[in-house]
């Protein structure tokens, strides 16, 4: 289902950020243009097969985010490929696709347009979004109306709609009130038993030992382990 | 699937057969012929009267291949004379090229510009150089006619000009003596040539029309190989992602509409109002304080604006859509061009809307409206591609560089200085009017106007050097995108 093969991603940062012709021009002349390679990843392969739901684990900086990016196509490895079949759809850090002076119900078409549903999708389970957000009585209000929960709710009942063939969850996505945080991650772990092919990104080992079937552990940019959730979680948490 | 992409091939073969013909009808005589005429030199005085046998001389050079007639300006002495002027042309190897023309005095009024108007056009003389010979037959001084002449000096400037048919060694002789003035400058005589210039493209129409046809179901063919083969290519590539992502394309153009003027007062309105205020200032400005004489001004201006506001509005938008868009770029795989696209498509909406004050106008100032206005959609695709083009060009520089936006800035308004929108061209000195004119915007504006305000379509060269001068941006911005798109994600 999804097959990375020796994927390399390299950043060639220059020492400092430069962001101008003029201090491009200058660092030209002084000949201080030097990059210094850093491998976000570093020759990366695995397996994933269809419905698993596989945990990424690792440190901050580990590549975890990068290796996602990849997988979604918005990164291309500098070497190596990724080849999977079926849709990919992103899990948004909340509320990123909005307008703020739209309403509601122009948001829900927009946000779900840059998830990638169809038009006819959309119109179906329009109902279905506005109920599991509560919103209904302000969905014809523009959303700079709303409260930041508000945003979480609808953000998240958009983002929870679908049934891709890969889902992508950067962080288990609990947000609002408490009733509201249960419903959404009993929405999640709907969503994920459904045979939906996951890959989960998350610090909290215990959530990756309850869903995950398989973990992927990554370090500096290199797998350091590939395997069962139990064993390889163990092995995590003991690495002092 | 396969009768789908055959419907599709069939639809657009019969689309350009019928766009064909509606051109060729449309577009009218302006595809095979332009009829023009050549300046003349500023008329100073008239020449000695004309007694029997005297001869003026005045040779040129026929810039059209069909010669119509020659008018020249004649001096009556504010009397009534019974003379009678014999008109002849020669060729270079002085053989007559027509009959004779008459000229009876008896009917001509003082600084009178007469047409001397041949038995039938002279044909294939493109590049010769004839003569004009004009011969009193019977004038007695007191009794005769004269014609007028100029200098090449120009009484404003002092600069020599010499109209383009007559050459520096082309002077006026006087019954065979080279005519000159007191400060020893050549002379000509006032002569204005008027002809028809024929187009290949215009004469070769159906030829080109069928070749055109051929070679696009040959593409079609090619391409529906290609698609059976899953073997796409830029183009198949770029046309189905429009397909998988025309609604998304749809959300960002509407949300680009609905937010634009979501908290004003007159919302759409500001659409139509925004041209008409800035022509309403410049107007006054220019006719009143510049004293433009330019013929149908209101519609010579509106046309501009209209045609670079979008150019302005649409690359600017593009400019930022790809850094305004970073958080939606690092989370969701979209291609990259759906953004500096929506943007300028949202321009589109825009600019169609400000075509209806521009029409109300043309309707309150009694332009005629022809069917030459129908070939106004190529002159907006054309802009389209331009403002695309660039659009592209500055997405991808604003990544890297965040001082794009301020050169941006001072360069379209650079840009807008070297268009002509409430200037007349004609001021802009010839030695530059060969760069003046690489500018893609003259290119469309003039193009606009020649519809709207001669309603004539511009000549087959009109097409082709408005259809160059967009492509081309069109396509460097197409390759340095596609050069960079994929760093993008590194630099935002």
């Amino acid at each position: 289902m999804i097959q990375a093969d020796h994927v390399t991603v390299c950043y060639r940062m220059p020492h400092d950020r430069i962001q101008s012709i003029k201090e491009y021009l200058v660092a030209l002349i002084k000949r201080k243009l030097q990059y210094e390679e850093f491998y976000a990843l570093r020759d990366v392969s695995f397996e994933i097969r269809k419905g698993e739901v596989v945990g990424l684990i690792g440190d901050n900086g580990a590549g975890k985010s990068t290796l996602l990016k990849v997988i979604s196509g918005i990164l291309k490895p500098a070497e190596g490929s990724v080849s999977l079949q079926g849709n990919v759809v992103p899990m948004l850090e909340l509320g990123s696709g909005f307008d703020y002076d739209l309403t509601g119900r122009e948001n829900i078409f927009l946000n779900g347009a840059i998830l990638g549903y169809s038009e006819a999708f959309l119109k179906e389970k329009y109902d279905e979004i506005v109920a599991f957000s509560e919103l209904a009585e302000f969905i014809d209000i523009p959303v700079r109306n709303y409260s930041s929960g508000m945003i979480m709710r609808l953000a998240f009942s958009i983002a929870s709609m679908v049934s891709p063939d890969i889902l992508i969850v950067d962080e288990i996505l609990a947000v609002g009130d408490a009733s509201f945080q249960e419903k959404s991650y009993a929405r999640m772990t709907e969503l994920m038993s459904h045979g939906t092919t996951v890959l989960l990104v998350s610090h909290n080992i215990e959530q990756i030992r309850r869903l995950c079937d398989r973990v992927i552990w990554l370090d500096h940019g290199r797998v350091v382990a590939v395997g069962d959730t139990q064993e390889i979680c163990d092995r995590y948490a003991n690495k002092g | 699937m396969k009768n789908k992409a055959l419907r599709i091939c069939a639809a657009i073969l019969a689309v350009y057969l019928l766009l064909g013909v509606a051109f060729y009808f449309v577009a009218g005589d302006s595809l095979r012929l332009t009829k023009g005429s050549n300046e003349t030199v500023t008329p100073k005085a008239p020449l000695a009267e004309l007694a029997q046998g005297d001869i003026i001389s005045q040779t040129f050079r026929c810039n059209y291949d069909e010669l119509e007639s020659l008018t020249v300006i004649v001096g009556t002495m504010g009397r009534q004379n019974t003379d009678m002027i014999k008109a002849q042309l020669f060729d270079s190897e002085n053989h007559e090229l027509t009959k004779p023309v008459y000229i009876y005095t008896a009917d001509l009024k003082d600084n009178q510009a007469y047409v001397i108007a041949f038995e039938s056009a002279i044909e294939n003389v493109k590049g010769e150089r004839l003569t004009l010979t004009l011969t009193s037959l019977n004038g007695i001084i007191g009794n005769s006619i004269s014609f007028y002449y100029g200098t090449s000096v120009d009484v404003d400037t002092g600069r020599v000009t010499v109209p383009g048919e007559i050459r520096d060694t082309d002077a006026l002789f006087f019954n065979g003596e080279r005519k000159v003035d007191s400060e020893k400058n050549p002379c000509y005589l006032c002569l204005t040539v008027k002809g028809t210039n024929y187009h290949w493209f215009g004469s070769h129409y159906w030829i080109v029309y069928a070749a055109g046809a051929l070679l696009l179901a040959l593409y079609l063919l090619y391409l529906s190989l290609c698609y059976r083969k899953q073997k796409y290519g830029h183009l198949l590539a770029f046309l189905l992602s429009l397909k998988k992502y025309n609604f998304l394309i749809r959300q960002l153009v509407a949300r680009d509409f609905k937010t634009k003027y979501k908290r004003s007062v007159l919302g759409m309105l500001w659409s139509f109002l925004n041209p008409l205020l800035t022509m309403s200032i410049q107007y006054v400005v220019f006719s009143t304080i510049f004293q433009s004489t330019i013929p149908n001004f209101v519609v010579y201006l509106l046309s501009g604006i209209i045609c670079f506001n979008f150019f302005n509005e649409a690359s600017s938008m593009c400019l930022v859509s790809i850094v305004g868009n970073a958080t939606l770029i690092n989370k969701v795989y979209v291609p990259k061009y759906i953004y500096p696209f929506s943007r300028t498509l949202s321009s589109c909406i825009n600019l169609l809307l400000s075509l209806i004050p521009l029409l109300i106008m043309m309707l309150i100032t009694q332009t005629p409206i022809t069917p030459a206005i129908l070939l106004l959609p190529f002159a907006l695709i054309m802009l389209f591609l331009v403002s695309y083009g660039v659009g592209l060009i500055l997405a991808s520089m604003m990544v890297f560089f965040r001082d794009t936006q301020f050169l941006w800035g001072i360069f379209s308004m650079l840009l807008m200085y070297l268009t002509p929108i409430f200037y007349p061209e004609n001021i802009i000195p010839s030695r530059f009017l060969a760069i003046y004119r690489l500018n893609p915007l003259y290119q469309v504006i003039t193009f606009v106007r020649t519809l709207l305000i001669d309603g004539i379509s511009p000549s087959p060269m009109a097409y082709l050097t408005c259809l160059l001068t967009c492509l081309v941006p069109f396509a460097i911005g197409v390759l340095v995108f596609r050069k960079t798109e994929d760093k993008f994600v590194l630099n935002i």
